[in-house]
């Protein structure tokens, strides 16, 4: 039964990450064709995508929004994190299903409630209004991250700090800070690739200037080539490194405290 | 003292999260009793969009397909996830958080790549369809393969599945292998053992991983909209379709809040289940 189940669990992570790999092979096959007998061996679907004007403009305003939502989605996302695993609060019930809420109503419904909300209040759509609402759905994400580092923080610290006479606030800031440093910086990166990955939200509240997602948007919508292919491996693989730093970062907090 | 600590340090966060998300669904609310008026909203409140909901059969349809969806997909991905877990929890050993991190990593790629993806691989002019051409098992490619059901519930499987393994992970990691043995000593054979104790303990982590799959299924908009062709109409894309094209933004606002109430009341179930089945766990 045992070798049964690992090899079940081989399947699935095959196909777990055969639509990836299909990706990354095709992007760099040297035909237009995607199909099994390999022409060789190219780069020029990526140097297609690097050469790209348009594509580049998108990719910085990517950069622009998430750097911003990164900052919104953690700072909000520590002030919750804290409410919730470190300072009891009332209203603790509420406050967590409100938290959780954007992360499982439909997408396209908040979307369309945004759209409105902007619409009624005369607020022109702009990348202020995709900030604002990536940082919803987001912080769910960041709140979770910090979260997981704090409840690893002994308690008896904070205890010992008011025994030597610091205040609530010295005590958290030489305390608690230096120890959930590292927390907040895994949620900005993890913030960060959410939100620059992140597309039906976005399309619906971004106006003029628009990140790469929604650029791309038609582009995957209604071709295949290969520099897609290309686009979408540097996206999937930057994403994935980022991803991989943050995990990094987290670990290292819960080890300088072990 | 200390509460009025945690209580400040949320208000922030809470005032945000009212205007942003709150606030939005609630004028949603508002305007799912407005009309439009030629080509303004009329804001002369009534039900009559609730009323045209209920009377269309093409909207009950798609609110019953999205549904059907939800509910198949969530069960594929308990029986493909069901062993996964199973495996990560009890078997894994040193590898269980490399396994467990191997899982979540695709999830980060985004969801328009992801589709993209089974586009690539999936479509006429797309790997799989070259190769069987190639390989001179067909002559034409195989349309059935992109712009079908069967092409949306594959990938659905594919997005959602580590959900669903998440919340069944979790329930095995609680699981306590003395109950088996208990099991085992008073005579129960291997079958009669899942059915009796282990399906029974794990039912909390099923209910919850098959709640949040079933969700984001019925959610999805991007995958049936790329990869289901004409089947690709789902009550979601029917929401972005009043939002855009047809300038119906009230009937719209009442088919989300349709679908809302109605996700709202799947939760309600699903809370009262699981304490439920945590309380035949404990005793």
């Amino acid at each position: 039964m045992s070798r049964a189940a690992t090899f079940w669990v081989w399947a699935v992570f095959a196909f777990m990450y055969l639509p990836i790999a299909m990706i990354a092979l095709f992007s760099l096959n040297d035909s237009k064709i995607m199909s099994l007998p390999f022409s060789g061996f190219t780069l020029h679907w990526y140097a297609d995508v690097l050469g790209d004007g348009r594509l580049g403009g998108g990719f910085l305003t990517t950069l622009s929004v998430a750097f911003l939502v990164a900052i919104c989605a953690t700072v909000l996302g520590a002030l919750a994190a804290l409410a919730l695993s470190f300072y009891p609060m009332r209203g603790r019930g509420i406050f967590t299903v409100l938290l959780l809420a954007p992360f499982l109503i439909p997408k396209l419904i908040l979307a369309v409630a945004q759209l409105i909300l902007f619409n009624e209040a005369g607020l022109p759509r702009s990348l202020l209004t995709v900030i604002g609402a990536q940082t919803v759905i987001v912080l769910p994400f960041s709140t979770l991250v910090i979260a997981s580092v704090l409840i690893r923080i002994d308690r008896g610290l904070l205890e010992a700090a008011a025994d030597l006479g610091a205040s609530g606030l010295s005590a958290f800031r030489r305390v608690v800070l230096p120890l959930m440093a590292n927390g907040l910086l895994a949620s900005w990166v993890v913030a960060f690739v959410l939100s620059s990955s992140e597309y039906v939200l976005t399309a619906f509240v971004s106006g003029r200037a628009q990140p790469l997602s929604v650029l791309v948007a038609s582009d995957f919508r209604f071709a295949l080539s290969p520099s897609l292919n290309a686009l979408a491996v540097m996206i999937v693989f930057g994403n994935i490194a980022l991803v991989a730093l943050a995990e990094l970062i987290r670990r290292r907090a819960g080890q300088a405290r072990g | 003292m200390s509460a009025r600590v945690g209580t400040y340090l949320a208000a922030p966060v809470m005032a945000f999260l009212i205007a942003l998300c709150v606030t939005p669904l609630l004028i949603l609310f508002a305007y799912s009793f407005f009309r439009v008026d030629f080509v303004a909203i009329s804001y002369d409140p009534s039900f009559a969009n609730y009323a045209k909901i209920a009377g269309s059969a093409t909207y009950r349809g798609l609110i019953l397909k999205a549904f059907g969806s939800g509910a198949l997909v969530a069960a594929i991905t308990a029986v493909i996830g069901y062993p996964v877990a199973w495996f990560i929890a009890k078997r894994a050993g040193a590898m269980k958080s490399a396994l467990l991190t191997l899982l979540l990593v695709p999830l980060y790629s985004g969801d328009l790549v992801r589709v993209f993806a089974w586009r690539v691989l999936l479509g006429a002019e797309g790997v799989i369809n070259r190769s069987l051409i190639w390989a001179g098992v067909t002559d034409a490619p195989i349309q059935g393969l992109l712009f079908s059901p069967l092409a949306t519930h594959i990938a659905l499987t594919y997005n959602y599945l580590p959900f669903m393994v998440i919340g069944l992970w979790l329930a095995f990691e609680s699981l306590d292998d003395a109950w088996l043995e208990a099991a085992a000593d008073l005579g129960a054979k291997g079958p009669s053992r899942f059915a009796r104790v282990v399906l029974p303990l794990t039912s909390p982590g099923l209910i919850a991983g098959g709640l949040m799959v079933f969700v984001m299924v019925v959610g999805d908009y991007l995958t049936p909209q790329l990869l289901g062709g004409a089947s690709g109409i789902t009550v979601i894309s029917a929401i972005n379709d009043l939002f855009g094209t047809a300038f119906d933004w009230p009937l719209g606002s009442a088919i989300a809040w349709t679908m809302l109430a109605i996700l709202m009341a799947f939760f309600a179930l699903g809370a009262v289940l699981i304490r439920r089945s945590s309380l035949v766990g404990g005793a």
